[in-house]
């Protein structure tokens, strides 16, 4: 049994160490509330930007857009090249936030040919460049306080390595927010986006509007039918597209355009704000549990440090007392 | 005069929901006006000044982003990075913004930086155009 003293050291120390995982309790919780917040902000913009992708995609069904997924060469099995942008935190202390992330993106990366990572957040980047996966070194920036700005660069230089054909697909891993307690990693696909989720998100709404008149799928043929040959006309300014009057301007080539930056932007923006939300969330859950264990180990200590202080006090009397009756017995002997 | 619903929509917040009687934009080649009952219509928003007039007669102005307008049934919606009034801008950071811009834009560069500094140029600039209309118009 360790004596009072070593006890007594390791009570401080433990209280140092609850001290500072209460602090960075704190301080992420207070972090959560703020990215919570911009995370509801951006929402409206975000659904916005989907609902008028969804509605020009319904128009023009045909037009072939290097954006999306129904260009003839995505059909073709040659294997693509894979971009991967995997968003992990700057620090660790998060419990097992981003070894999830990192997990994830390792598994992706080991069933696919050819590929490129992406990593945002300085953790996850020493991780992989130790182990030698092929991660794009000018690719920095930092997983704290998303940013517009940030969220726009990083769209810039992707979309940029997309349009250049150096990536085929490009793909997105982050954290999401499940509810206050669980989160989970998804993987979303990026660019190319996918056509036909948007045709089909209209043509439910439109859908709802005309109170199930058609179903989805009868719209679909229909609007393939009407609209076959509107696509020829897709760099003219000033389309209308004839069967409701729809007035494109200045071309439906440059609006969309403008929309999937914008909405990649978005996109990007809602990941990263997500993603911060999940990781001050989990360090808080880290910090709490780290601070109940503390609180835990202390209590066991101070009873262990009561029960050695006893054990000296009832030595030392033993001591004494033993002392005290020699003494006795030698005063009776020389008596 | 009629008025229509408007609904302005930034990155990170909702700019301004509520009617409207006239609406004028910077569009891809020029400023474009929308009044109510407009025909349905989707269309590209430059960088620089919204104004708009309220059914009580009075204007306002906006600085925004790039972005995109829609409009379906007397009901506009535009879409943009980021929407500001002349009074919230912020001239000094503007200023270091656009004088950023300008160095980062004269550096040799990727073209990949040069449209990012471009885009940034063009958005200080038109900040500080609305700002300085707001302080010297009073």
């Amino acid at each position: 049994m360790a004596n009072a003293k070593e006890i007594q050291n390791r009570i401080r120390s433990i209280q140092d160490t609850m001290k500072i995982t209460r602090a960075m309790y704190m301080m992420s919780s207070m972090k959560l509330r703020k990215a919570k917040q911009q995370l509801e902000n951006t929402e409206p913009y975000f659904f916005g930007l989907q609902e008028q992708i969804s509605s020009i995609l319904y128009h023009f069904p045909y037009m072939e857009h290097i954006y999306f997924d129904n260009r003839s060469k995505d059909n073709h099995a040659a294997p693509k090249k894979k971009g991967f942008v995997v968003l992990t935190g700057d620090k660790g202390m998060a419990g097992a936030y981003n070894h999830n992330v990192i997990k994830e993106a390792q598994r992706l990366c080991d069933t696919s040919e050819k590929y490129e990572l992406f990593v945002v957040g300085e953790l996850g980047r020493q991780y992989f460049r130790g182990q030698g996966y092929p991660v794009d070194e000018d690719f920095r920036f930092t997983a704290t306080n998303p940013s517009v700005h940030r969220a726009r660069v990083i769209t810039e230089i992707l979309v940029e390595l997309y349009k250049h054909k150096e990536l085929d697909e490009i793909y997105v891993i982050y954290t999401k927010m499940a509810n206050s307690i669980s989160e989970e990693v998804e993987v979303q696909q990026l660019l190319p986006l996918k056509s036909h989720q948007f045709i089909k998100q209209e043509m439910l709404e439109k859908a709802k509007k005309k109170k199930g008149n058609y179903n989805g799928a009868q719209g679909l043929q229909n609007s393939k039918f009407d609209y076959g040959n509107a696509f020829d006309d897709t760099d003219r300014i000033g389309v209308y597209e004839n069967d409701e009057d729809f007035f494109i301007y200045p071309s439906p080539k440059k609006v969309l355009k403008k929309l999937v930056y914008n909405y990649v932007t978005g996109f990007m923006y809602g990941a990263l704000v997500e993603a911060s939300a999940s990781e001050e969330n989990a360090r808080m859950m880290a910090m709490q549990s780290a601070t109940n264990n503390a609180e835990e180990m202390l209590k066991e200590l101070s009873v262990e440090f009561n029960r050695v202080r006893q054990a000296a006090i009832t030595q030392e009397i033993t001591e004494v007392i033993g002392g005290a009756k020699a003494l006795k017995k030698k005063k009776k002997q020389v008596r | 005069m009629s008025t229509f619903l408007l609904k302005i929509v930034a990155c990170n917040r909702v700019f301004y929901d509520g009617e409207c009687e006239i609406l004028v934009f910077p569009a891809y080649d020029g400023e474009m006006a929308v009044m109510a009952h407009h025909e349905q219509m989707t269309a590209t928003v430059e960088i620089g000044e919204i104004r708009f007039k309220l059914p009580d007669g009075t204007w306002q102005k906006a600085i925004v982003s790039d972005g995109l307008i829609k409009v379906e049934n007397n009901k506009v919606d535009i879409l943009v990075y980021s929407a500001e009034r002349p009074e919230e801008i912020d001239e000094f950071r503007a200023e270091a913004a656009l004088e950023r811009a300008r160095e980062q834009l004269q550096s040799k560069q990727s073209i990949m930086e040069y449209h990012i500094s471009q885009a940034s140029l063009s958005r200080a600039m038109a900040r500080l155009k609305g700002a300085h209309g707001y302080s010297s118009g009073k």
